[in-house]
């Protein structure tokens, strides 16, 4: 791991000093604060709607802050997953395209801590910015629902973090492997939609890291959960997806 | 070869190195010293394989057959030694636009593992020599020749016992050239230099020693006075007097066993000769047999690029 520290103190200080500070944190805040104030608007905008149409009547029962959350947990599967596989496509391939990891990994650094360090630096941004977005989620709910329940939550995001730590392991791994970040942002888009088709077949939520999907919503609700197989999967995923990232980038001419 | 100190180890020895692409051969049987000290030309034209062979020696590709040796290492196998002891500037250096230079310095330094009062102390003297210890704007901002210069400031940030510089000029307007080749030139006594490059002009004024590729294969290596010296002994120049005289001489001289080649312009012609005591006195014989007369026979000087072209064939090769 030559060269891990300096590297990875080069990458978090990128972090701090260029768009990637607002990026993701932005987003996760935004959809902090949204959420709850969706959940709380939603039934009187579908009722203002239905009230314009002769005859329809729709009844929806008042929000709770469960709503809130279960709209925040929404939109992390949705809209931050896909800025994860976005910015993620090119942590390898944009260093490569213009031409700093040459200069980089010319000096005392290794491919392994070069990599490590990409990996790391995007998990510390990405944890950093779930927990901004979480609180900023929790005050707004409490804010506008009454009782909000805030450790269902955490259970919740905490479960979505795993499989989000596992998308940005990959996202490096299609990077360093795709020489366009093109291909890698279009292979990586591939394995969010399928692992989220797959989440809804039992076997692979049962025994694989897609059980964290529906163990998201089982947590907000508050059902007990069976996360051993889910976890320990996402765990080994991780593992193996990095060892690959590594090995495949030591293996490529630069 | 070129300065040759057997006690001490050389700084970039290849042997027999190849590399192919598929079915295109970049590197082919390449054998190479280049010794410790100098300020050396790896000389050819685009596409003769100079890229491939620095960064088979940079540790960015690996040898497709043969070994490449840096500073007594192996490049393939102690790549973190290797690493430590070299620095390096690609054609196009590629800087994190964000950082200042300064900290660009700095990044590089702690890659190295400089102590703090180190890297500060080179950074200030490798700023001030790269011309841009006023400057405080980001690199993003950075003209080429600015990167350039900086490209060479961050390449001995670590002292390096090897400079390797990828065509640090071919894309610099003139005044940046002469500021780089400059840089260069000052680093001759205190580290190797070797520095690829197409341009003539600029081996010619820095260069202590050069390696003409061609398509893959080092064609001539020698120091640059021993190259031109060395075709210099075998070029002469005829002048004659008289309408038609050129073409009788050219006819008087066909066949002869020691002409190479010979061009004629005018009343003058200009032979390449494989041996030259033999060619100047039958010369002289065969003109005057042929009843022309003399104006002009010396043997003519030969600059680098006319070695070059007489190596690499012309503008289409051989």
């Amino acid at each position: 791991m030559t060269g891990f520290g300096a590297f990875l103190a080069k990458e978090l200080t990128e972090i701090r000093r260029t768009w990637r500070l607002w990026v993701m944190p932005g987003m996760l805040v935004f959809f902090g604060i949204t959420s709850p104030i969706i959940a709380a608007i939603t039934p009187a905008l579908v009722q203002s709607m239905a009230a314009s149409q002769p005859g329809v009547v729709i009844r929806i029962p008042p929000p709770k802050s469960l709503d809130a959350y279960a709209q925040f947990i929404k939109n992390l599967n949705q809209f931050v997953l896909i800025a994860v596989v976005i910015t993620g496509a090119s942590v390898i391939s944009g260093e490569r395209s213009a031409g700093t990891a040459i200069l980089a990994l010319t000096k005392p650094l290794s491919r392994r801590a070069f990599v490590v360090a990409k990996i790391l630096s995007q998990a510390l941004l990405l944890v950093t910015a779930t927990a901004l977005g979480t609180v900023a989620c929790v005050v707004v709910t409490a804010a506008v629902f009454d009782g909000a329940d805030g450790g269902r939550l955490v259970t919740a995001v905490a479960l979505w973090l795993v499989y989000a730590l596992l998308l940005v392991v990959v996202m490096t791994l299609f990077s360093g492997a795709f020489r366009s970040r093109g291909a890698a942002a279009g292979a990586g888009l591939g394995f969010y939609f399928l692992t989220l088709l797959l989440s809804s077949w039992g076997p692979a939520a049962r025994y694989g890291f897609l059980g964290l999907v529906p163990a998201m919503r089982d947590a907000l609700m508050g059902q007990a959960l069976s996360l051993g197989w889910p976890l320990a999967t996402a765990a080994a995923a991780i593992v193996v997806a990095g060892a690959a990232a590594v090995g495949i980038f030591e293996r490529q001419e630069l | 070869m070129i300065d040759a100190r057997s006690d001490e180890a050389a700084a970039i020895e290849l042997r027999g190195l190849t590399k192919r692409f598929g079915d295109t051969v970049a590197l082919d049987e390449v054998d190479l010293v280049v010794r410790p000290g100098v300020v050396f030309g790896f000389l050819g034209r685009n596409g003769a394989g100079k890229t491939t062979a620095i960064r088979i020696l940079s540790g960015l590709a690996r040898p497709t057959a043969g070994t490449a040796r840096v500073l007594g290492h192996d490049v393939t196998r102690a790549s973190d030694v290797v690493r430590s002891r070299i620095g390096f500037l690609p054609d196009v250096p590629g800087f994190y636009p964000w950082m200042t230079a300064r900290e660009y310095l700095g990044f590089a330094g702690n890659l190295f593992g400089l102590d703090a009062a180190t890297l500060d102390a080179r950074a200030t003297a490798l700023l001030e020599m790269a011309g841009l210890a006023s400057v405080n704007t980001r690199v993003g901002g950075f003209s080429r020749g600015m990167k350039q210069r900086l490209g060479i400031a961050q390449a001995l940030i670590n002292a390096p016992s090897l400079l390797m510089l990828d065509e640090p000029t071919s894309a610099l307007d003139p005044i940046g050239r002469r500021e780089v080749l400059e840089m260069v030139g000052s680093l001759r006594g205190r580290t190797t230099v070797f520095f690829s490059t197409h341009i003539l002009a600029d081996v010619e004024r820095v260069c202590d020693a050069v390696a003409i590729l061609e398509r893959g294969r080092v064609v001539a290596s020698a120091g640059v006075a021993e190259l031109t010296d060395r075709a210099t002994a075998n070029r002469l120049v005829v002048e004659v007097e008289g309408d038609g005289a050129a073409s009788a001489v050219e006819t008087a001289l066909a066949g002869r066993a020691w002409l190479k080649s010979l061009e004629t312009t005018g009343r003058t012609l200009r032979m390449s000769v494989s041996d030259l005591s033999a060619a100047q006195r039958e010369i002289p014989a065969a003109i005057a047999a042929a009843a022309v007369a003399l104006r002009r026979f010396e043997i003519e000087e030969a600059s680098l690029e006319d070695v070059f072209v007489e190596l690499v064939g012309g503008p289409e090769g051989r």
